[in-house]
């Protein structure tokens, strides 16, 4: 996959733009008026080198990488600091553009260490693919390199290494303009100018995790991936941030049935190719909560099918009772099908629905995150629009002792102290969760869901756009997503909810559900080694 | 194309038993002249690795009949793997991955660890642990070939060693050290001088010159022609 130019956002794609014609060695190509010549040429196929340039950052034509011929004019010139004219005539493809850009890499190699053995930047380099694409040349050089600190410790996520750095000032740039925090600036002069960070200063932006990735070589490392792994011995699965209801797509790099890291995916044209420190590390929660792997009744292990027997028995008396005393919880945290499925046995059991959020945590910015930690509050809600309760009148009603029976499907509710007391009180508490927490102890029957990295399905960010999760790994021991619990459940309790997978509940859905009306599953987008994944940066 | 030949069968060739009788009459006639003469038969010994040993100490082992072969195993014989060394003892290996990664059998696994204690002139990845299962090696060298340190050879001029459990075929990184010699490899290369280093090491390495022709080679790597120089 190699990066491909997207349209910015600066240019709607509503506004048709008015195409000209350009010719890229004699070649014609019809490319919109007034875009960056680099994209276009990206964009019609060229292969142009570049460091410095990135759609989402100022233009600054630093590395000189991109040179192109124009007309018949001697002098070449940077492709991203041009934009499209009608007639340009661009020449990319001559002897004198190949020596410039050889020439120019062998300039930027000529104080870089070459310790691609030891980098963590090694096999998705940009430098290392310019080298082998463009230059492949021995250095001509007889001097020592200009030695530079290895290891600066410029904040609590990032370390560079000031050798490997082509001053390409992306992450200074990123720093100004995206999160307009500068903490980053170039220091000394000449071949011993060093990125660092402002006196007094740190690198500790919530969004400067987003450096390590557009530094197109190994100089900004995150500390938590350095040595953990070669890049090409990792595995990488699209799914959906879960960090908070922004959902940004993501990658997830794993191996060996471990996450090492989470990274967006290389397009420029998804949530503007950043994300935040906070969702990087959400698969950290995978290490550190515990994990439920067996059913369990009144806290003790027993098999799926007494499990759900039990609670069909026990649900059986309740069912169309006075009050309707049945309760189903539907987690902020699960997927549309998990929440579809949950609506359904509720139809099924006569049940209220709640929903199980977590409050504002106040993280909030203007560039991605959302104050809302609920990764899928829009779809949960979208189940049962004005019928869904809160997490309040769930408190009131257990307090009032309104309900006999709870079944909480994910991990997403967030019940006060007392309320929680109450459900002691209860004759059945149904928990289908993949982690362990405090309302554990208080659930009579505990089903092992699977986690969110395990999950086919779709989930709604707050934006109200369907996004597709693809499953990196196979659910622990007897743990399976929580749809099919509610599935199974149905079974036993002779109700059929009409889907045996998470398609087939997304179909289903998207039949039934007016706000699904014409979402789409999505694309089948496989796992997939980055051995051959080109270069991030 | 292989030429196809046919071959005429007489009726000597059908009968099969003369041929027969024929072959084990050379079996048996090997056979008693070996048990009912005294003639010191030349034999190698299971076990190679014991040789080198016998060339340095000429003296016959006791109960050993035979006359002694004294054949080397060839420079390049690709034994058990080793670790080399830094001048300081420590391992050259960088836990680069690249044997791992190159391994077809997949038996190289390594943790890399940092050091915490490194200066700018120390490389500050080492691995933290280093393991080749010899059992699953298929014994093919790439390992040796990929590594860019020189840290990892397999000219150890020791074979592998029957062993009760399979676990015992395991090799740590300390005894892949314990075989480890200092390399005469300089860390980091020979320098900015290294045309004239090379000059003076009579070194008749090439240097490496792609063809930098424009093609549509779709992994984007162009096809390089070592010949044009
Ligand atoms: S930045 Fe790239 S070229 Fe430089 S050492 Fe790292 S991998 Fe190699
Ligand atoms: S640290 Fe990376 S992104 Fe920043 S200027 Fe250097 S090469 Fe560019
Ligand atoms: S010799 Fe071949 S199989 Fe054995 S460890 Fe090396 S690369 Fe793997
Ligand atoms: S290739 Fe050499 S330096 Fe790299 S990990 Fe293997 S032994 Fe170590
Ligand atoms: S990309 Fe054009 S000068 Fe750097």
């Amino acid at each position: 996959m190699t990066m491909k130019a997207q349209p910015s956002k600066a240019q709607p794609s509503e506004t048709q733009p008015e195409l000209v014609e350009i010719a890229v060695d004699g070649e014609t190509f019809s490319v919109p008026k007034g875009k960056n010549l680099l994209e276009a040429l990206l964009d019609v196929g060229e292969d142009v080198s570049y460091f410095c340039y990135h759609p989402r950052l100022s233009i600054v034509a630093k590395c000189r990488q991109c040179l192109v011929g124009l007309g018949d004019g001697h002098k070449l010139v940077p492709a991203c600091q041009m934009t499209v004219q009608e007639g340009m005539k661009v020449r990319s493809k001559t002897e004198q553009v190949r020596e410039a850009r050889q020439a120019i890499l062998e300039f930027t190699l000529l104080n870089h260490p070459l310790d691609c053995v030891i980098c963590d930047k090694a096999g998705e380099c940009t430098l290392q693919r310019q080298y082998m694409d463009w230059d492949g040349e021995a250095s001509l050089v007889n001097h020592d390199k200009v030695s530079k600190p290895k290891k600066v410790d410029l904040g609590p996520d990032i370390v560079l290494d000031a050798e490997r750095c082509i001053l390409c000032d992306r992450c200074v740039r990123f720093m100004a303009e995206v999160a307009k925090a500068p903490q980053l600036l170039f220091a000394k002069r000449g071949d011993h100018t060093e990125v660092s960070c402002a006196p007094g200063e740190q690198l500790d932006h919530p969004y400067a995790l987003n450096v390590a990735d557009i530094c197109p070589v190994g100089a900004l490392t995150d500390k938590s991936f350095r040595f953990q792994s070669r890049v090409w011995d990792l595995w990488s699965t699209r799914t959906v941030c879960q960090g908070c209801a922004a959902g940004c797509d993501m990658e997830l790099h794993h191996k060996d049935g471990d996450v090492y890291r989470q990274v967006p995916p290389k397009r420029w044209d998804l949530n503007l190719n950043w994300m935040c420190n906070d969702g990087r590390r959400t698969y950290r929660q995978l290490l550190e909560k515990e994990r439920v792997t067996h059913p369990s009744l009144g806290g003790e292990r027993t098999d799926p099918d007494t499990a759900t027997t039990h609670i069909a028995e026990a649900l059986q008396g309740l069912i169309g009772a006075e009050g309707s005393p049945i309760g189903v919880v539907l987690g902020a945290d699960v997927s549309n099908e998990d929440a579809y499925a949950g609506a359904r046995i509720a139809q099924v059991l006569g049940a209220r629905l709640y929903l199980g959020d977590r409050p504002d945590d106040g993280k909030g910015d203007d560039i991605l995150r959302l104050n809302d930690p609920n990764p899928n509050r829009a779809g949960v809600r979208a189940m049962a629009n004005k019928d869904l309760l809160n997490t309040k009148a769930l408190a009131e009603a257990l307090n009032d002792g309104a309900l006999k029976a709870l079944l909480v499907v994910g991990d997403g509710l967030d019940l006060p102290a007392p309320a929680q007391r109450k459900l002691n009180a209860l004759d059945l508490v149904v928990l289908s969760t993949p982690f362990s927490s405090a309302l554990i102890k208080k659930a009579s029957v505990v089903l092992p869901a699977a986690a969110w990295t395990e999950i086919d399905g779709t989930c709604t960010n707050a934006a109200g756009e369907v996004k597709r999760m693809r499953p990196a790994f196979e659910p622990p021991s007897h743990a399976r997503p929580h749809w099919d619990w509610l599935v199974r459940l149905g079974v036993a309790l002779d109700a059929d909810l009409g889907f045996l997978d998470a398609e087939g509940a997304f179909s289903e859905m998207s039949a039934n559900i007016e706000t699904f009306a014409g979402a789409s599953w999505g694309d089948t987008i496989p796992t997939q080694r980055l051995r051959f994944s080109g270069r991030r940066g | 194309m292989a030429k196809v030949v046919s071959i005429k069968r007489t009726l000597w060739d059908a009968l099969y038993l003369p041929s027969i009788i024929k072959g084990l009459g050379i079996t048996l006639r090997h056979f008693f002249v070996n048990t009912f003469t005294s003639r010191e038969i030349e034999t190698l010994r299971y076990g190679e690795w014991d040789l080198p040993d016998y060339k340095d100490n000429p003296a016959k082992p006791e109960g050993w009949r035979g006359k002694k072969k004294t054949r080397d195993l060839p420079d390049r014989h690709r034994g058990l793997h080793r670790l080399m060394k830094r001048p300081d003892g420590s391992a050259r290996c960088t836990a680069c991955m690249m044997c791992a990664t190159v391994c077809p059998a997949n038996c190289i696994h390594i943790e890399a660890g940092e050091r915490e204690d490194a200066t700018s002139r120390d490389i500050e990845k080492y691995p933290a642990t280093f393991v080749i299962d010899e059992l699953v090696c298929v014994v093919c060298g790439l390992c040796v070939e990929a590594c860019p340190c020189d840290a990892l050879r397999m000219d150890s001029q020791q074979m592998m060693k029957p062993v009760a459990h399979r676990d015992d075929a395991v090799q740590q990184k300390d005894q892949l050290m314990s075989r480890g010699a200092t390399s005469i490899a300089v860390d980091g290369g020979a320098g900015a001088d290294w045309r004239n280093e090379y000059a003076r090491l009579g070194d008749a390495r090439q240097i490496y010159r792609p063809d930098r022709s424009f093609s549509d080679d779709p992994i984007g790597y162009r096809i390089r022609n070592t010949d044009s120089k």
